[in-house]
């Protein structure tokens, strides 16, 4: 005799497939890179500016003391 | 964009200008050939740690830009200036360097050691802030060609509140921001430094950014 087991739910994806955090990753991954993002919020204009500051080129006074 | 570069033997020294290739090395460590990238990247490590002085000077130069970038993210500047930021990456440059010899690959990028070293020097300078005695510049010789006053001022005060903003968040998120998306490193680089699978880190960058997006339009209705 064959048992029917009923059928199991099906768990669309994890949390690592969320469409959403793939757009996530997309975002990332440009800023990462710095490659052009739409700065669609406040966020994400806010690490760009960050990331703008960091990268910036300031003088070139060195403070290690040459050999 | 011209940059300026003093070496003293076999060590880069890490001026403020060296960020001029920031943007070569965020590409070196994340362009989408990131296997190929992390095997090249291996194999100098391990010309490097036998002491191949070519090998070492670019395993550093590819290196230092990310450095620099997350030093300066993490400890912001002084005076307007980011010398101490620049003075700890100079630091974990030459921690990495003397350490390079007694380095052996456990399997890890060599990205996720440079890193540790990095998170354990702005550790030790954040907690002794010594913030004082801030060099001053060489006059300029030329016309400045950078942004404006209004721009600096600008970008100085967003790069600020993003500080700020990043400073709310739980450390591990925070830290996770810093090294993906300011140092560019990549998903698997950042999980090694952070203990992490890859996909962990794609799913709590997720979550930190929600929550800085949150944050953020919090404060802009307050």
């Amino acid at each position: 005799m064959t048992t029917v087991h009923p059928r199991r739910p099906v768990r669309r994806y994890g949390p690592q497939e969320d469409p959403a955090v793939a757009e996530t990753e997309a975002i990332v991954q440009a800023l990462s890179r710095r490659e052009p993002v739409e700065l669609t919020d406040d966020a994400l204009r806010l690490l760009a500016a960050l990331i703008d500051d960091v990268d910036q080129r300031c003088s070139s006074v060195s403070i290690t003391p040459s050999a | 964009m011209t940059t300026r570069r003093i070496s003293v033997g076999i060590m880069p020294i890490v001026t403020e200008g060296c960020v001029a290739d920031a943007k070569t090395g965020v590409r070196l460590a994340t362009r989408s050939d990131g296997a190929a990238h992390g095997d090249d990247l291996k194999d100098l490590t391990s010309l490097a740690v036998q002491g191949d002085r070519t090998a070492i000077e670019s395993l550093l130069g590819q290196l230092r830009p990310m450095v620099v970038r997350y030093c300066r993210a993490r400890l912001g500047r002084v005076s307007g200036q980011y010398h101490i930021a620049d003075d700890v990456a100079q630091e974990v440059c030459i921690a990495v360097l003397s350490a390079l010899p007694r380095y052996r690959d456990m399997g890890r990028p060599f990205a996720s050691f440079v890193f540790g070293i990095a998170s354990h020097k702005v550790a030790d300078a954040l907690r002794s802030s010594v913030r004082s005695a801030v060099p001053t510049q060489d006059l300029p010789d030329g016309p400045d060609e950078g942004p404006g006053p209004e721009e600096t001022v600008v970008r100085y005060i967003e790069a600020e509140h993003a500080r700020r903003l990043l400073s709310r968040l739980p450390d591990n998120q925070r830290e996770l921001l810093m090294l993906r998306v300011v140092s560019g490193l990549s998903a698997e680089e950042t999980g090694n430094v952070l203990g992490m699978s890859p996909g962990a880190v794609r799913v709590a960058q997720h979550r930190a950014l929600a929550r800085l997006r949150a944050m953020a339009e919090l404060e802009s209705i307050a």
